[in-house]
């Protein structure tokens, strides 16, 4: 290992390091200690023409292979000396589009544990990306300054941060129960509403809550009806009453005889082939 | 079933590159391709997977011919299905000798008869004159007392036949044995040789001049001595063919007194033959008393004088009946899987041969009947008639002069006479034999019964070791021991009549006191028979010492394990006199509640693994009491693995204690949620989802008492906190419970809106638990923790609709069906499916107290190889419940010992690839049913995971095995399992003690690229370890309840945090392995596919880097940054990374 560690330090400072067709690498280690580093592939976002994507173009810089130690305040800073950042969102995988503006409950949706992700870098300033592509790095995670938590520190800050408050987890279900009740409200008076009224083309929709409740519209109710029906059908039926009748059913009973006959002659073969007959 | 088939099944160990899936589809692909073909099936178990028959129709449905149709209706009619025809037919074709081999033996006897008949013979000496015995070779026998009057001389035999299964047919590979009867000449013998073994001293000079004359032709590999079917007075000669045949057959040569020359009545078993003056070394005749009988002693005479009868007897009854033999040849796979027919006093194939002969005579089997239907017949006899009472007789004649029945009883256990009505087959079989015949007989009938699919599996392939059918066994050493237990029992009659063979004279008094003793405590006792020795002509024959060691095996009962009491008669009787006796010091009086005063004997055991235990207790006090056999030489292997179950502190118990007290609090909370008022809708259920509450984790929870000052407060929450600057706090899992509330039209229909007013019933049960009951409490969003006697349990609310709800999809006509989702199987799986295996197998430990061991030990050897993450801690539980529901051919075990054994002998050796480990929980499951899941298998089987375990529950999908293990895992833990099995069951058989006994639970960790070494200091469970610390680090608890109720650290493991982060970050690049009990090590693998370099790619470039190779740009893992990752994620625990491989050189 050591050999081969002198070998890439010989190699790095001529040539560069190696990056895909249009990204550029960034070097990125956690801190000074340690020796070899990871590297962030970053590039400007674009999108081919027609392509929806709620990032911004030109001001934003995609950045691949985000090691898991990495927060978004971090990359933030990391790239500030790049011009001024507006915001860092870090993903699981490439998205083009933005993730929803209002941020999900911690108490129903708590945070995954991070792996390698990616990073979009939305700055104030065109300029800012194109200064990011030419950074040389390498970039310090933690710095004396701004040490970043790993290890026995993080989870015992994790641990602390998932004791959670009651009162604020009531205030939040209760605003989201009197949404939830209003908007069924809602739709219950608009139902309501409509019970019985014929639409343009003089359709009148019957719903369950009306004066004579209909049979729901579920699969599993149709297939219940379907079942009644075959039964009716299957009672009417004469069995094993003509003689046609009898032979067939003998030879339906010879024909699952041989099955289950190839069956056993496929199993046997396979024990065969496993020395399952050797009683030593 | 045999060994585990090495790399037939699921092949591809952790490492190798082969992936099970692609195999799958290959497979499936060709088999439709060749469907109209009948070749289909040839070709599939190739890849060792079966396949769904596909027949055409018109194959299906052509006209039968005659033949086929008379071969179904046979099937039918002499076998039980199809599959059983054929599998019994591929047994006999694997067993049977082929022509081929048979014409070779014949010459190679040709061989022998010539050569035999040309050994010089050599002039009259004395018997006690031996100087003319040429220097190789020594006297096969025990010349004890050496004086004997009379002369000896060699002559070639008068004659040499061939006796014995050979000429009939039945004998089975792999022992190929042929018995040679040589006729002594009449003049060797003469008057009264049958007295003070003077025939047997002859048989053996004779049998040692033979032997040196034979040693020096080259035609033999080998000529030894050997005894016949144990008895150390008759010796035989062992000679096998020279070269490449050495293995092919065995050459036994029995001298035998020619025909007529004994005078039966001498023989009978009243008789004495051995004067016990002679046998003492007097001179003068003794002081007049009777002489003893020497049934025993007769028996082996009249052994030699009858071979030749019995041959024609056989010969008559089987040999122009095939089913017949291949019964007898099937019965014999039956023996010797079961080890019945092995040593002295085995039930070998000779007597099952004369039983068929027997049934034959009295018109049970018919000569018409299949092989099968006769080991049926067999059985069905064995297991209903004893011997031991009622004794049966191949003699038809009603000579008043022949010895009644009755005689034979009183002088042998096991009475089945020949057809002359003189001789006793069973005459060295002990009673405990005879019974475990019938034991295995009527475990044989149920299983037959039963119709289960694999009975042919179950009842002729899989071997039944002692240790591994036996709950406990007892090594007796050394044997000499038993010499003065001889002496102590006032056995000399019965070492007269042995000829001085200590271990056969006390072994039937052993087992009866033995038997007495345990009482109710024992279902079955059976001893290991004294193996045959074989041994150079140059040597003498082995001492009875020498004769390996003798082991006993205990079936126990489990109900009558749980008494500590041995209730006597009342004091006044007469009985309690022999009470006292039989229990000697240990009996006391005591008076019981009733009033009465009785005669009792009181064992010390408080925890169950002590009751347990009792029979060693008893075991060790009757040897000692009454055979004067010291506590040093038993050693008893009953409880040896269950330290690795037994908690951090106690030695006295393996936990079930401790599970049955969080059991208590688990009911006394659940009846708090019950009554607890003021809850919106009402309770509906309380149910248990933790492996604590089905008495199946392996380290039972302790109440936990922390102390304030190791930890950081957060106040306001009444919540401890772990601090940096102590060691990790105790590790305290809280235990699931599901509690259901009512259904209601006020429930909302929407998933999200259910969550949310489940978070509301999680406030309100803390708020009214706090208000009503004072108990700490802390609510989350989807579950509320609560600290109760000590005890943290976690009550998760569950609705029963929201699985539903989950699963409703709304097609764009409008028409809602419903589709499984993950999130609703998940929701299934912890709401309703593990409940309900919860109560199920909590049912199950009530049903046989050893359930909890037994799983808890397999869990813990599977982690402690590091695999535990790799399987579900239920899948695991089931498994260990199928040992119980389906011990075939086995009975439910009744100790840990046993039981974990047979899971490693289950794991090893199942086939998971092509049947589905069905476990018929509360028996729901009907037969059909049971065939109607194994075809459903088969066809689904590539949708299925690699392992499946099918519950009533759970027919179709395994749920507990749908996210691992992967193929390579489980093949890991099959090729650990097969190699652990041996080990340990050697450790245990071996009558010195077991040495290491942790040795099967270290891991093996040569197999892994890089080890991540922790620091103990934070692994909280350090103490658990296998090995375990002599020290470690504080936890934070307190051994008295301390002031503080506040809430402890729950569930903050790091290395288990750590590992979810590699996993996470590394999961695509390599597999983690960790023994969640306190290991301190991480063992990391590569995954073999990922060091190929692979062009770019955005989605995969995680950890990766760039390196131009040969003018490409690839992508590789940066290797080197993800090692030192590895320190930067578990900072602080992470005491080392050690690289030990270089499989990464890109």
């Amino acid at each position: 290992m050591v050999a081969r560690r002198r070998k890439r330090a010989a190699r790095d400072p001529e040539e560069g390091i190696p990056s895909p067709p249009g990204y550029s690498a960034i070097p990125i280690k956690f801190s000074e200690k340690q020796q070899a580093s990871h590297y962030l592939y970053v590039r400007a976002h674009s999108v081919r023409e027609g392509t929806k994507s709620t990032w911004p173009q030109k001001r934003t810089l995609f950045v691949l292979n985000v090691p898991p130690y990495c927060t978004e305040e971090s990359l933030s800073r990391l790239l500030s000396p790049c011009g001024p950042v507006q915001s860092v969102e870090l993903q699981e995988k490439p998205d083009l589009a933005e993730s929803p503006k209002e941020p999900k409950s911690k108490f129903f949706h708590p945070k995954p544990v991070p792996g390698f992700q990616v990073a979009y870098v939305v700055f104030q300033k065109p300029g800012g990306v194109s200064a990011a592509l030419t950074l040389k790095g390498p970039l310090l995670v933690s710095t004396e300054s701004h040490p970043v938590k790993s290890g026995i520190h993080k989870w015992i800050s994790d641990y602390a941060d998932s004791v959670p408050d009651p009162e604020a987890l009531r205030t939040e279900v209760d605003t989201f129960m009197e949404a939830y009740d209003k908007k069924i409200a809602e739709e219950e008076a608009k139902a309501k509403e409509e019970e019985g009224v014929p639409d343009e083309e003089g359709w009148v929709k019957v719903t369950r809550r009306g004066r004579r409740p209909v049979l729901p519209r579920t699969e599993a109710a149709s297939l219940r009806v379907l079942e009644r029906e075959r039964r009716k059908r299957a009672r009417k039926e004469l069995l094993n009453f003509y003689a046609w009748q009898h032979r067939e059913s003998k030879m339906e009973h010879l024909a699952q005889l041989r099955k289950k006959f190839e069956e056993d002659k496929q199993r046997i073969e396979l024990m065969r082939a496993q020395r399952k007959f050797r009683p030593y | 079933m045999g060994p585990a088939p090495a790399g037939g099944q699921l092949r591809g160990a952790v490492g190798e590159p082969e992936v099970m899936e692609p195999a799958l589809e290959g497979t499936g692909k060709e088999g439709k391709k060749a469907s109209s073909r009948k070749r289909t099936v040839t070709r599939s178990p190739a890849e060792g997977l079966l396949q769904p028959v596909k027949l055409s129709r018109a194959e299906l449905y052509k006209e039968p011919t005659n033949e086929e149709l008379n071969h179904l209706r046979e099937t039918e009619i002499l076998f039980h299905s199809s599959l059983l025809r054929l599998q019994v037919e591929e047994l006999l074709k694997e067993v049977r000798l082929s022509e081929k081999k048979k014409d070779r033996i014949d010459a190679f006897l040709r061989e022998i008869n010539q050569r035999v008949m040309r050994v010089p013979s050599i002039p009259e000496v004395e018997l006690t004159d031996q100087a003319w015995l040429p220097a190789g070779v020594r006297v096969p026998l025990h010349q004890v007392p050496y004086t004997v009057k009379g002369c000896f001389r060699f002559l070639p035999p008068a004659q040499v036949t061939v006796v014995g299964s050979y000429l009939l047919g039945t004998c089975i590979r792999p022992d190929i044995n042929v018995d040679v009867a040589l006729t002594m000449p009449r003049e060797i013998l003469q008057d009264k040789d049958g007295l003070n073994q003077r025939y047997f001293r002859k048989r053996a000079l004779y049998l040692a001049h033979l032997a040196h004359h034979l040693a020096q032709d080259p035609l033999f590999g080998s000529v030894r001595f050997s005894y016949s079917s144990g008895c150390h007075l008759k010796p035989l000669l062992l000679l096998r063919p020279n070269g490449k045949d050495e293995s092919l057959v065995t050459v036994r040569l029995h001298p035998c007194p020619p025909p007529d020359f004994f005078r039966p009545c001498r023989l009978l078993p009243t008789k004495n033959n051995v004067r016990s003056a002679w046998y003492r070394g007097q001179s003068s005749p003794g002081d007049g008393s009777p002489e003893p009988p020497t049934p025993h002693y007769n028996t082996w005479v009249l052994q030699d004088i009858a071979l030749e009868s019995h041959l024609k007897l056989l010969s008559a009854m089987l040999g122009s009946a095939p089913g017949l033999k291949d019964g007898v040849a099937l019965l014999k796979v039956w023996l010797r899987q079961r080890e019945l027919d092995k040593g002295l006093g085995g039930f070998t194939g000779f007597h099952v041969s004369m039983l068929v002969a027997f049934l034959v005579s009295t018109r049970k089997i018919h000569t018409t009947m299949s092989g099968y239907q006769v080991l049926r017949s067999v059985l069905q006899f064995l297991a209903t008639t004893d011997l031991t009472v009622n004794g049966i007789s191949l003699c038809l004649s009603s000579d008043p002069s022949l010895p009644a029945l009755a005689d034979f009883h009183q002088a042998f256990p096991v009475v089945f006479l020949d057809s002359l009505g003189r001789l006793n087959l069973c005459a060295d079989v002990t009673a405990s034999t005879y019974h475990q015949v019938q034991h295995e007989a009527r475990l044989s009938m149920a299983l037959l019964d039963s119709k289960a699919d694999d009975g042919f599996q179950l009842l002729l392939m899989t071997p039944k070791p002692m240790i591994r059918a036996f709950d406990h066994v007892l090594h007796l050493r050394p044997l000499s021991r038993l010499q003065a237990a001889c002496h102590r029992l006032k056995l000399w009659p019965e070492l007269q009549d042995n000829g001085g063979d200590y271990v056969s004279a006390a072994l039937g008094p052993l087992t009866t006191l033995l038997e007495q003793g345990l009482g109710a405590r024992l279902h079955l006792l059976a001893h290991s028979r004294p193996p045959v020795p074989e041994w150079d002509i140059s040597q003498d024959p082995p001492k009875h010492k020498d004769s390996g060691t003798l082991s006993l095996g205990f079936l126990l009962r489990p109900e009558g394990l749980t008494s500590v009491l041995e209730l006597g008669p009342e004091a006044d009787q007469p009985k309690a006199a022999d009470f006292r006796h039989f229990w000697g010091s240990r009996s006391e009086l005591r008076r019981f509640q009733d009033g009465a005063i009785r005669e009792a004997v009181v064992w010390e055991a408080a925890s169950m693994s002590q009751k347990r235990l009792i029979p060693h207790q008893v075991v060790t006090h009757l040897l000692a009491l009454h055979a004067d056999i010291p506590e040093t030489c038993v050693h008893y292997v009953g409880g040896l693995v269950d330290v690795l179950i037994q908690g951090l502190k106690e030695t006295s118990s393996t936990g079930e204690e401790a599970l049955a007290v969080a059991v208590r609090c688990y009911d006394d909370l659940s009846r708090l949620l019950w009554g607890l008022e003021g809850l919106p809708l009402t309770v509906s259920a309380v149910q248990g989802a933790h492996p604590v509450l089905r008495y199946t984790e392996v380290f039972p929870p302790t109440p936990v008492r922390p102390a304030c000052s190791f930890h950081e407060h957060l106040r306001e929450r009444a919540s401890l906190l772990p601090r940096l600057d102590k060691p990790c706090p105790a590790y305290v899992e809280p235990m699931t419970v599901v509690c259901h509330l009512e259904g209601s039209g006020q429930w909302p229909q929407d998933a999200e809106a259910v969550r949310r007013v489940r978070a509301a019933f999680q406030l309100r049960l803390a708020e009214l638990l706090m208000q009503q009951h004072g108990l700490q409490c802390r609510a989350t969003a989807t579950h509320t923790d609560i600290l109760k006697d000590g005890f943290v349990f976690r009550i998760c609310v569950a609705y029963q609709r929201e699985p539903q709800i989950l699963r409703e999809m709304r097609s764009p006509e409008g028409m809602i069906s419903l589709r499984d989702t993950p999130a609703s199987l998940r929701l299934e799986r912890d709401t309703r499916q593990l409940p309900l295996l919860t109560s199920a197998l909590h049912g199950l430990q009530q049903q046989h107290p050893a359930f909890s061991g037994v799983a808890r030990l397999a869990k813990r050897w599977v982690r402690a190889q590091l695999l535990g993450e790799g399987f579900t801690d239920e899948s695991l539980d089931l498994v260990a419940a199928a040992l119980f529901l389906h011990p075939e051919p086995f009975t439910p075990p009744s100790s840990p010992q046993v039981g974990f054994l047979r899971f490693l002998f289950l794991v090893s050796t199942f086939d998971w690839k092509n049947n589905p480990l069905i476990v018929n929980l509360n028996n729901e499951l009907t037969a059909e049913e049971q065939v109607e899941i194994r075809s459903g298998f088969l066809a689904a089987r590539t949708q299925l995971p690699v392992m499946v375990i099918v519950t009533p529950q759970d027919r179709k999908n395994s749920v507990w095995t749908q996210d691992g293990p992967s193929a390579q895992i489980l093949q890991q833990l099959v090729v650990l399992a097969a190699k652990a099995l041996p080990i340990l069951e050697k450790q245990l058989m071996d009558p010195q003690g077991p040495g290491d006994i942790r040795m099967v639970f270290r891991p093996p960790l040569d197999m892994y690229d890089v080890l991540i070494h922790l620091s103990p200091r934070h692994i909280p469970r350090h103490r658990q370890a296998v090995d375990s610390p002599p020290a470690s680090f504080c936890r934070g608890l307190l051994s008295e309840p301390g002031p503080s109720s506040l809430m402890p650290v729950l569930g903050y493991d790091p290395p288990q945090l750590y590992l979810a982060q590699l996993r996470e970050a590394f999961g695509d690049l390599a597999l983690f392995f960790y023994d969640q009990h306190g290991g301190e090590v991480i063992g990391v693998l590569w995954k073999p596919t990922v060091f190929q370099p692979q062009p770019f790619k955005a989605s995969s470039a995680k950890g990766h880097m760039v390196v131009s190779q040969g003018g490409k740009l690839v992508m590789v893992p940066n290797v080197e940054a993800i090692l030192e990752d590895f320190a930067v994620l578990g900072e602080g625990l992470v005491r080392a990374v050690e690289a030990r491989s270089e499989r990464w050189t890109v």
